[in-house]
Order: C-alpha cells, then sequence, then structure tokens
C-alpha cells in the first residue's frame, strides 16, 4: 500500500474501527452522555474510562502550561472533569498551581499525575511530594512519565505503582508514551498492572495508532490522549504566522474533534492556556467531525508535509547508498531552522566518511520513501551542499 | 597539570561556541570526569530528552540545550545548559521552574540551589543540574554553579521590569510566556503573586497597541469603570480575577487582580505605575 495514501485514509476516514473491537467492549467508551448542567453551559460528553469505570469528561485539561489557576478553575466549573499534571513541569511548580487552582473541587474531578523516576524509591518519593503539592491524600491515576519501550516500564517501577496504590495514595497506575507506542501499546494491553494509557495521537500519526488504542482499550485499558492537536500553534515549526492561519482556520478545533470522534478514546487533555482556549475547546467537543474539518486538516497536513521531518525513523535503510537520512535531515534542521551551522555540520561531520562523501545526486532516482511526504531527496542534497 | 586544565577548558569553551550554545565541561571542577557523550538538542528533538517537558522549554523560546553527565566517586550530576535566544526568555525559564518558597543565590542573573537540584541563569543561558543518587550535594552544587557561571557570557542583570514589582508580601514572580492571568489578549508579561492579589505588566510593541488592547479589555469586563491610574486605567470586577485594576503607562498594560477585600486597587496600581519607566 502507497504510504502517502494510507495517511490520507488515516485522516478521510481513519475511524472505521474494527467492528469488534467497537462491539466487545464491556466497559470502554460508553455511548454519549449529554449532560447540560445549566442552560449556558456545554453540553457535556461523558466517557468511561476502562476498567477503572471513572466517567470522565471527553475533553480534559492538561495543565502543563497553563500559567494561571483561573482558568483550571473555570474549566473545573463549567464541567471539565480530567485534570492532568507531572511532578516534573515547571519544576514542580505546575502542581503547586493545580493544587491550589482545584482546591474545594478534589471530590467532583479526576486528578492525575506523573513521575520520571527511574527507580522504585525515587517514584515512591516523586508520589509523596505530588500529594503534598496538590493539596490532596491521593490521585486518581499516577503515571510512568514518557515511556517509549516495554524495557522502560521495569518491575522496579511498577511496584511502586502497586505499593502506592495499596497505600491509597493512587488509584490506578498508569503509562505515557510520546513513542514507540507500536510496540508499547500492545504491550500495555496485556500487562495487568496497568489501568490508564496517555498517548500522543493527532491526524497527523501512522494509521496504526487505530489499531494498537483499539486493541489496549478492548483489552479495558482507559486510554487518554495528549499532543491531540498535533503540536498547535507551539514547538517547532510554529511560526506567528502559521499560528495566527490555524486559529484563523479552525485548524486547531478541528483537530481535536477528530480525535474525539474516536470513541475508543475515553477523554483528551489538550493544553489550554486562557479562557478564550477554553471555550473553542469546550465548543469543538459538543460538534461532530465533518467534511469541513476534513478538509482544513488535509489542508493543514499538506503544508507541513514537504518539510516536516517527524523524526519516525521508517526511512531507516531505505536509501540505497545506505544514508542516515533522518540524521542528515535533523541536522539540516538545526543549521536552517535554528542558525546552528557549527552544530549541524559538526555532527554531519561526524557520520561515516562514506556517508559524508556520498552525494544524493549520483543516484537516478531516490529510493527513500517517507511514510509523511516530505521531499528526501531535495533535503538531503541541499544538506549534502550546505555541509560540503 | 593547571596548564592541562586551562587548555582543557579552553577546548571546553571553544567547543560551546563552535556549537552556539554553551557545552559544559565535567573538568571544569576538579575530580569530575564525563559519563558518556555531551548531549545536544534542539526544538526539533528535545522531547527526545524529556517527552512532553519540551513543551514548557519550547513556550520560552528554548533554541538549543548541550548537556553532560559528570560522575565522582558515585555520585552523578547531570548538567544541561539550554540558550533561549535571549536573557528575557532565560530569565523567564528560570522564574517558571524555580521553587519560589525556597531562597535565590545572588549569581549571574539569578540561582537557586537546594540539596539535590541548582539552577543559574545568565545572559541567555539557563543551567541545570541534577545530582544522584538521594544525598545532600549543595556544597557540590554551589561549586559547580560557580565554576559554570564563570564560563558563560552575557548580563548578570535581571530584567528591569523584575524591579518595578513591590517585594514586600511577594510570593513569586515569573515571566507568563502566553495568556497572562489566563486572558489571551495579555500576550506576555510578568505576574508576582502576592499574599493577597497579583500584580502584572504586559509590554505591548507600541502605545497605539496597548491603548487598543485597553479597550479591547475594557470591552470583555463588562461593567468596568474608569480609574484615574497613570495614562489611563479602570476598575472590574470578575468571577475568577477577583477585583481588578488595570492601567496603560505608555506602552505598558499593567495593574492587580485578585484583590482581596480592603485592599485599594488604585492606590497599589498607582503605585506600581510609578515604578514602571
Amino acid at each position: 500500500m502507497n504510504r502517502e495514501s494510507s495517511r490520507r485514509n488515516f485522516l478521510a476516514a481513519g475511524l472505521v474501527l474494527p467492528a469488534v473491537a467497537s462491539a466487545s467492549r464491556t466497559s470502554g467508551p460508553s455511548p454519549q452522555e449529554a449532560a447540560p448542567l445549566r442552560p449556558s453551559a456545554p453540553a457535556f460528553q461523558y466517557r468511561t474510562l476502562g476498567k477503572t469505570g471513572l466517567k470522565v469528561t471527553s475533553l480534559g485539561f492538561g495543565c502543563m502550561i497553563t500559567s494561571d489557576g483561573s482558568v483550571i478553575t473555570r474549566a473545573a466549573d463549567l464541567g471539565i472533569t480530567y485534570f492532568d499534571t507531572a511532578r516534573s513541569y515547571s519544576g514542580g511548580n505546575n502542581e503547586r498551581m493545580v493544587g491550589a487552582a482545584l482546591k474545594g473541587k478534589r471530590d467532583r474531578i479526576t486528578l492525575s499525575t506523573k513521575t520520571g523516576g527511574r527507580t522504585k524509591q525515587e517514584a515512591l518519593d516523586h508520589i509523596d511530594k505530588s500529594l503534598s503539592e496538590l493539596g490532596t491524600d491521593h490521585v486518581d491515576i499516577w503515571y510512568l512519565h514518557g515511556k517509549g519501550k516495554p524495557e522502560e516500564v521495569t518491575d522496579d517501577l511498577i511496584e511502586a505503582q502497586q505499593i502506592a496504590k495499596k497505600a491509597g495514595k493512587i488509584r490506578f497506575a498508569g503509562v505515557s508514551t510520546h513513542s514507540g507506542q507500536k510496540e508499547l501499546l500492545p504491550w500495555l494491553a496485556k500487562n495487568p498492572n496497568i489501568d490508564v494509557i496517555l498517548t500522543t495521537y493527532n491526524f497527523t500519526m501512522e494509521p496504526f495508532m487505530n489499531d494498537v488504542i483499539a486493541e489496549a482499550a478492548q483489552a479495558g485499558k482507559g486510554i487518554v490522549c495528549m499532543k491531540v492537536m498535533a503540536g498547535g500553534t507551539r514547538g517547532r515549526g510554529a511560526s506567528p504566522v502559521i499560528s495566527e492561519k490555524l486559529h484563523r482556520d479552525g485548524a486547531l478545533t478541528s483537530a481535536l474533534k477528530w480525535v474525539l470522534r474516536n470513541r475508543q478514546i475515553a477523554t483528551t487533555i489538550p493544553s489550554m492556556t486562557d479562557m478564550d482556549q477554553l471555550d473553542a475547546n469546550l465548543k469543538a467537543m459538543t460538534q461532530p467531525f465533518g467534511s469541513t474539518d476534513e478538509k482544513i486538516l488535509a489542508m493543514h497536513l499538506e503544508h507541513i508535509t514537504p518539510f516536516y521531518c517527524r523524526l519516525c525513523g521508517e526511512c531507516a535503510g531505505q536509501c540505497r547508498q545506505g544514508l542516515p537520512v533522518q540524521d542528515v535531515l535533523r541536522f539540516a534542521t538545526y543549521a536552517e531552522g535554528y542558525g546552528q551551522f557549527a552544530l549541524g555540520r559538526e555532527r554531519y561531520l561526524e557520520l561515516h566518511p562514506s556517508h559524508v562523501q556520498a552525494k544524493c545526486g549520483d543516484c537516478p532516482s531516490c529510493t527513500v520513501n517517507c511514510p509523511y511526504g516530505v521531499k528526501v531527496a531535495r533535503e538531503m542534497a541541499r544538506a549534502q551542499e550546505m555541509f560540503a | 597539570m593547571m596548564r592541562a586544565g586551562a587548555v582543557a577548558l579552553a577546548c571546553g569553551l571553544a567547543l560551546s561556541l563552535a556549537a552556539g550554545a554553551a557545552a559544559p565541561a565535567c573538568n571544569l571542577v576538579p575530580g569530575w570526569t564525563a559519563q558518556g557523550k555531551v548531549r545536544s538538542y534542539t526544538q526539533d528533538n528535545l522531547f527526545e530528552y524529556m517527552d512532553g517537558n519540551a513543551e514548557g522549554y519550547l513556550l520560552y523560546g528554548f533554541q538549543t540545550m548541550q548537556g553532560v553527565t559528570c560522575e565522582k566517586g558515585g555520585a552523578t550530576l547531570v548538567i544541561d545548559i539550554s540558550d533561549f535566544g535571549d536573557a528575557d526568555s532565560a530569565y523567564g525559564m528560570f522564574s517558571a521552574t524555580h521553587d519560589p518558597g525556597q531562597p535565590v543565590v545572588k549569581i549571574g542573573m539569578s540561582g537557586q540551589i537546594v540539596p539535590r537540584r541548582a539552577l543559574l541563569v545568565k545572559g541567555k543561558y539557563y543551567a541545570e543540574i541534577a545530582a544522584n543518587p538521594e544525598g545532600d550535594y549543595s556544597s557540590t552544587l554551589h561549586e559547580w554553579i560557580a565554576a559554570i557561571e564563570k564560563t558563560l557570557e552575557g548580563s548578570s542583570d535581571p530584567p528591569a521590569t523584575v524591579a518595578w514589582f513591590p517585594a514586600e508580601k511577594q510570593r513569586s514572580l515569573r515571566l507568563v510566556p502566553e495568556s497572562v492571568l489566563g486572558i489571551g489578549l495579555l500576550k506576555r508579561g510578568y505576574v508576582a503573586q502576592y499574599d493577597a492579589g497579583k500584580a502584572f505588566v504586559v509590554e505591548e510593541e507600541s502605545v497605539a497597541s496597548a491603548t487598543a488592547l485597553m479597550g479591547k479589555l475594557r470591552a470583555r469586563f463588562a461593567g468596568s469603570s474608569p480609574a484615574a491610574v497613570a495614562d489611563e486605567g479602570f476598575q472590574a470586577a470578575d468571577q475568577y480575577l477577583g477585583k481588578l485594576c488595570v492601567f496603560r503607562k505608555g506602552k505598558y498594560v499593567a495593574g492587580y487582580g485578585n484583590l482581596a477585600d480592603g485592599q485599594d486597587g488604585i492606590a497599589l496600581a498607582t503605585a506600581l505605575a510609578a515604578r514602571i519607566h
């Protein structure tokens, strides 16, 4: 199957989920239950977080970059029930702010935090500190933060979660992941110690994401999604001009709607820093994903595709000259994207001499097929010329 | 021996300059050796190092990071030095990540040392050190921070805005990179949290844009009333920001929010306005 068409299919119809996955759920995503809190409040969708049985709003709140607690307080008042933070955010200041913002509301929200601790003791120290900063005696979900491979979810860390659970400091154990989902999610699906999975998921990702999410949901894992706006207006390549265009075109709310239509997903945690973003996301939550959204996202994908190397590694081994394409493109980004020419060239010259001397122009055609449509031959040739 | 050390240090600095960011060298402090290679990250791949936490760095204008792990007698120090492009952004990162409940150290623009962690900001550079395993590394971290500070170029003066906020009963002061007070119109600025209430200062590009912003803010807070503060001002009440007093002085939009009953918003705002220059 052509990778590019495969990706487009993911965007257009990526949620044609395996029937068995949808039909055989026991406690997976439940049918939409609209429950307006009051006439002026949005109609929330509540979904069940896997076998935890927790009912959460499909729109949650990722608190990581929120600076003012008033936005979090208002979100809780409006009816959002899921809030996520981590021990490491802002050196611990984020947990403190979240705790203050949700003071007096703890009994009606689901609260999650994460530990990046590498040992059992370090993780257990973290949960005590987290509880202190959040001003609560327990969190609902405690994630092992940012795991990309099964071997990173060590027995030591699982034991820490079990100890914390027995002590009543956490209700459920989770793992968060930004990469390696193809291998990690099926492994987590089979792990009886893990209740909830927090994963990156958005319209720019590979189609296999639907399969591994379905597999995990079918196994009873609660699925929480982050990075649902694919970097949104922040991060790499997000110039003010592009950010403004994304806002204007409605790409951000379309991206959120795209994720929310997957019924395997219990909740999402987009970052929100102000009341306007909160209102826009609340509105998106109540609207179906339609053909207009599809067009907007297709346009956005078209825009970012030619230069947006996602460092997925799919190009490894494809070059007939054996060139490490992902590395070379990254070094070019150092130079061109961030003005760090010396760093880029230095890294480039550290490659194997045969790779440094190779020229893409020597090949009659390029054998590398980027699944995201990056113009590899063109970008590689430019890097070779630049670093020569 | 000293000459060899100086040469090594010079090489380390030369490497750092070549790479565009300050690369730490383990031999900066005698007895420490490198464990593994120097780490380099850009906006593109910082997430490989710190996953979701990377977004917090990017918000403050992160450019590049170079890091190294140093070891000595079973202890390791994970040292990372990030280039934030300019001093204001680097200080902003420090303001967001240091623990306001702990004292700061007068070194570089500012620093903080707790038993297992040290932070330093100088010029456009933000340095972090994490010590392992469990223990009190305060004296070691002091030594390291002092050594690193000498290798970093740039100003040791905090941004002028910092001094504008009254210090009395101030709990924290931080640069908010977007949505000051949770209001999208207030794009970027400093916020000081006090025992009661919080103050903010936002710098606009021009007097005209600041004036336009004031108009939008007035419209946002229905029922606002004029306040004679600086060039123009108003008072308002909001469900989440409480009692507000907002004013404009030149291209600066500033004020107070969440004021307690009994606090005189106009008097506080007038005092703040007098410090803005």
